[in-house]
């Protein structure tokens, strides 16, 4: 699944054959003999999967990593020269990583937000506010790892995402809703009402005033009542998640308008 | 004076430190506009060169781990370097053991291994990714700012140039550390707060171009320190996050601050606690 750093800790990648490895790459290579074959993969597999699971893509299922690293490991197989080069193992890693980074480049990798890691990140979203409503409070990253059986590592990856990519919880339906067809983005109104409000007279009114009331009221909640975000969340009844983006949002619009605001 | 690294990192060497080379990572490559498969290939080697320090440097110990990353010229380009034991030191390929080194080869555009000055070990890596955009370059602070810190053996360490840098990198490391702390999501949603407004504030309260900051994780607990401070600026950085009608925001996003003035700049120390 995902690349750890205990993956390098795997005692040992190729597991002992009694055959001479350059004995059985004769066999197939010059003669066709596909029981050779078989043990070279048999004794190289481990090397493969090694790579497949440390290639640090978590949002690619293991099963399709796996299947590429295989194929890149039967081409290494047919091409290796056991005369003249070094180990095996030195030249089928490039040869499979090749295999595999050819692959992610077919399959749409150059997209911003892989649709994988957009999958997750909804996924860690909805499993926060589910936590939340049983138990009342947040969760920790451990464990929302333990609720959705992934690495720790990959709930964080998640959390950043959510952060980083706004949409992400526009467009999508809220989770668990009675209605369906109510998603975020109507339920926080209009994304670019800010552009209109900077253009009002920055030294009338204060720049809080400029702000929509909701987010006004959000921010008055968070500073000066200090209520935790969950706490906010459940009194507006939207997600932390989406406190948080509103929150931060909010904050960047005040900086911004300061920054208009003040000569120099 | 010297061109510092966009950011620096100086980490203890323990597997859970790796990701933060990641994320760093992750943050400054897509500020530069490398994406998708590239930054895998990159995450990827990077990944391999931190185990490498992390499971082999200090045998049945931990020390140092060094990391500098930096975009110039259309390369990105990633040191990792410890003061270690030295190469060689894993094992070779026909053994089977060791493969993040032919890894590293085969995802980077160049990489030179070399020795440390004065013991130990430096990888350095080189992509050439295409389209890369260039970051601006800092300047070097000569503040050491983990020198006169307590608690700095478990602390991490970053440095980032220019300090607009920040804004992708730190919120991405914060998250991690508040998570490492056991955070509730609550609590690690206003650590990215604070990191948004550490950057917007303190750019114009440094001492230099660099952003320093030291970050201790504690269990539920995250103590930070930022600086080198022009003296006398790290009272303002606080009141200077004022909005009219909420208050102090970077006070009252932490639950307790405090101004260190040393002789020549000033450190802020923030703590952050989680509430449950």
């Amino acid at each position: 699944m995902n690349a750890s750093p205990a993956a390098t800790t795997q005692p040992r990648v190729l597991p002992r054959s009694d055959e001479d490895p350059r004995e059985l790459f004769a066999r197939w290579q010059q003669h066709g003999d596909r029981a050779a074959r078989e043990a070279l993969v048999q004794r190289f597999m481990p090397l493969a999967r090694s790579l497949a699971r440390r290639y640090d893509r978590s949002s690619e299922p293991y099963e399709d990593l796996m299947q590429v690293a295989s194929l890149g490991l039967l081409k290494a197989l047919d091409r290796f020269d056991a005369e003249r080069g070094p180990s095996f193992a030195s030249f089928a890693i490039p040869t499979i990583l090749g295999e595999m980074r050819r692959y992610f480049r077919d399959s749409g990798w150059s997209l911003h937000v892989p649709r994988g890691d957009k999958e997750r990140a909804l996924k860690v979203r909805d499993a926060q506010e589910t936590f939340t409503n049983e138990k009342g409070h947040a969760p920790t990253v451990s464990q929302l790892a333990q609720y959705l059986e992934l690495e720790p590592e990959s709930v964080i990856d998640g959390l950043l995402a959510i952060q980083a990519y706004e949409s992400l919880s526009l467009d999508a339906p809220r989770p668990g809703g009675e209605d369906d067809a109510i998603t975020y983005g109507d339920t926080v109104g209009d994304e670019d009402h800010r552009y209109e409000l900077i253009e009002l007279d920055s030294t009338v009114v204060a720049v809080l005033d400029r702000l929509p009331a909701r987010e006004r009221e959000i921010l008055r909640m968070r500073f000066v009542e200090e209520l935790t975000q969950t706490q906010i969340a459940q009194r507006v009844g939207v997600s932390q998640m989406q406190v948080s983006r509103l929150l931060r949002r909010s904050l960047d619009q005040l900086r911004a308008m300061t920054q208009d605001s003040t000569p120099g | 004076m010297a061109t510092p690294p966009n950011v620096r990192l100086d980490l203890p060497s323990r597997p859970e430190n790796v990701l933060l080379v990641r994320e760093s990572l992750t943050g400054l490559a897509e500020a530069a506009g490398i994406a998708g498969a590239d930054l895998s290939d990159v995450r990827t080697a990077a990944t391999e060169a931190a185990n490498n320090v992390v499971l082999h440097a200090y045998p049945g110990g931990e020390g140092p781990m060094e990391v500098e990353i930096d975009i110039a010229e259309g390369f990105l380009s990633v040191c990792v370097r410890d003061h270690g034991v030295g190469l060689p030191r894993e094992a070779e390929l026909q053994d089977g053991e060791g493969i993040g080194l032919p890894v590293i080869r085969a995802l980077t555009h160049r990489v030179d291994f070399m020795q440390t000055p004065g013991g130990g070990a430096e990888v350095r890596m080189e992509f050439a990714t295409p389209g890369v955009r260039d970051l601006p370059a800092g300047e070097a602070s000569e503040v050491d700012l983990l020198a006169d810190l307590e608690g700095g053996e478990n602390a991490v360490g970053v440095s980032i140039a220019p300090p607009a840098l920040a804004r992708p990198v730190l919120p991405r490391l914060l998250t991690v550390l508040a998570a490492r702390a056991h955070f509730s999501t609550d609590r690690i949603s206003d650590i990215v707060l604070l990191a948004d407004a550490l950057v917007a504030q303190g750019a114009g309260s440094l001492s230099g171009s660099e952003l320093r900051l030291s970050v201790s994780v504690e269990p539920r607990v995250i103590g930070l320190h930022l600086g080198p401070l022009r003296s006398g600026r790290a009272g303002e950085l606080l009141s200077d996050s004022e909005v009219q009608g909420l208050g102090p925001i970077l006070a009252k996003l932490a639950d307790a601050h405090e101004v260190l003035a040393r002789d020549s700049h000033d450190v802020l120390t923030l703590q952050l606690q989680d509430r449950r």
